[in-house]
């Protein structure tokens, strides 16, 4: 099972505790010092739109972070995006966060960085 | 030396199977390092035509007839090497292509080309090439006859990605492609090991995916985005991965690659009952509106 890309064993089966993910995210343990806002660009049919993210004190931070640190490039993987997404409806619960989670379950194409 | 891993990619028709499937063995190839032989099970023959840079390959059935019979036929008449990136001659992983091809459409059994072709591949050696990683059928819509599960009934195929999409009949194929792989699980020992949505971009096509796979006890290993990249690498016969390696739908098919490769999760499969897949589909598939009463209703009537 592969979950924002952490593989975990089939033993687990498909059902992978939310907490065995945020594990994962902290044996990462990607610096996100000097890691302030998360900015993104999204496109869809032509429209594009630039989206910022500052709330350091949640899962989807921690996520991103970790999805910029690692990626190779700036273009976000669907399956991560959704996955995310899903994770911090769950994890998180403010605004802010819950209004990036309503974008990212969008169709929209997206890029990130990080500030 | 790893062992050798024979997948299949089934689907329903028409889904993006062989264009799925020819991008992502490509990523395995080119940025992995991974040696494939591609089999196709599809009378249409399109199951090697980006790898190759052709139009269709001649099939095993075609080169058999005008040969005489499948006796008089070499090995490297039938199994050509994969062009450009692919070639053998290139530094990353190589990958060799073959057809099973069928007979005329309305004409005879399909899935005996399928029999004929993997029955001559083995007797002429064709799995113990040199380095040979991966093994990968690429066939053709859903488990209606038993020349199309061959793969999967004679243990060849030992790992079983479907391609599908939100749609009903997409979802409606991948559980019957479930039940051919329960049928044959404990005989053959092939396993599901998971869903690969090669996405529409419909509203809520990834949780609907993602249900899907839950209730069948397997995973949905990756949502493919539509992009057009895809279809201007087709035009020229290529995959994306070798007419644009950097672009952004490459680095979907190479995180589908990586976790192909890396994939353990393989299991037998738990079918859903159709009652149960329809309200799967009403849940996920449909907007808040649509519920019992409004079946067959048109917009203007609710």
């Amino acid at each position: 099972m592969f979950i924002l890309g952490f593989h975990f064993p089939a033993d687990m089966g498909n059902s992978v505790p939310d907490a065995a993910v945020v594990a994962k995210l902290d044996e990462a343990n990607v610096d996100a010092t000097g890691i302030n806002e998360i900015k993104m660009v999204t496109e869809y049919h032509g429209q594009t739109e630039e989206l910022s993210y500052t709330n350091k004190d949640t899962f989807m931070f921690k996520a991103l972070v970790h999805y910029v640190k690692t990626a190779e490039t700036d273009y976000m993987i669907y399956t991560n995006r959704y996955q995310i997404s899903e994770l911090s409806k769950r994890l998180d619960s403010d605004d802010e966060t819950m209004a990036l989670c309503k974008k990212f379950d969008s169709m929209a194409h997206f890029k990130i960085t990080a500030a | 030396m790893a062992a050798l891993r024979q997948i299949a990619f089934y689907g329903k028709g028409g889904i993006g199977k062989s264009t799925t499937s020819q991008n992502t063995l490509a990523s395995m190839a080119y940025y992995f390092d991974k040696n494939i032989m591609i089999v196709g099970c599809d009378p249409k023959a399109d199951s090697t035509r980006l790898i190759l840079h052709e139009k269709a390959q001649n099939t095993i059935l075609q080169l058999a007839a005008e040969m005489g019979t499948v006796e008089d036929l070499e090995l490297e008449d039938a199994l050509k090497p994969g062009a450009g990136i692919f070639s053998p001659e290139m530094p990353h992983g190589w990958i060799n292509c073959t057809e099973s091809g069928g007979p005329e459409p309305g004409v005879g059994c399909a899935g005996r080309g399928v029999i004929t072709a993997i029955n001559f591949l083995e007797e002429e050696g064709a799995y113990e090439a040199e380095g040979l990683d991966f093994v990968s059928y690429d066939v053709l819509g859903d488990v209606v006859c038993g020349g199309f599960a061959m793969p999967i009934r004679e243990g060849k195929a030992q790992e079983i990605y479907i391609v599908m999409s939100g749609e009903m009949m997409a979802m409606y194929a991948a559980n019957n492609i479930s039940k051919g792989i329960l049928k044959y699980a404990n005989t053959g020992g092939v396993r599901l090991a998971g869903l690969i949505c090669n996405a529409r971009m419909t509203d809520f096509e990834y949780d609907l995916a993602w249900a899907l796979a839950r209730d069948l006890g397997t995973q949905m290993i990756h949502f493919v985005p539509r992009n057009n990249i895809v279809q201007r690498a087709e035009i020229r016969r290529m995959t994306v991965v070798e007419y644009s390696p950097k672009a952004d739908q490459a680095l979907e098919y190479k995180e589908l690659a990586r976790k192909i490769i890396n994939n353990d999760m393989k299991i037998i499969p738990t079918p859903l009952e159709m009652d149960d897949l329809e309200a799967l589909i009403m849940k996920y598939g449909l907007d808040e509106e649509a519920d019992e009463d409004n079946i067959g209703k048109s917009e203007a009537e609710l």
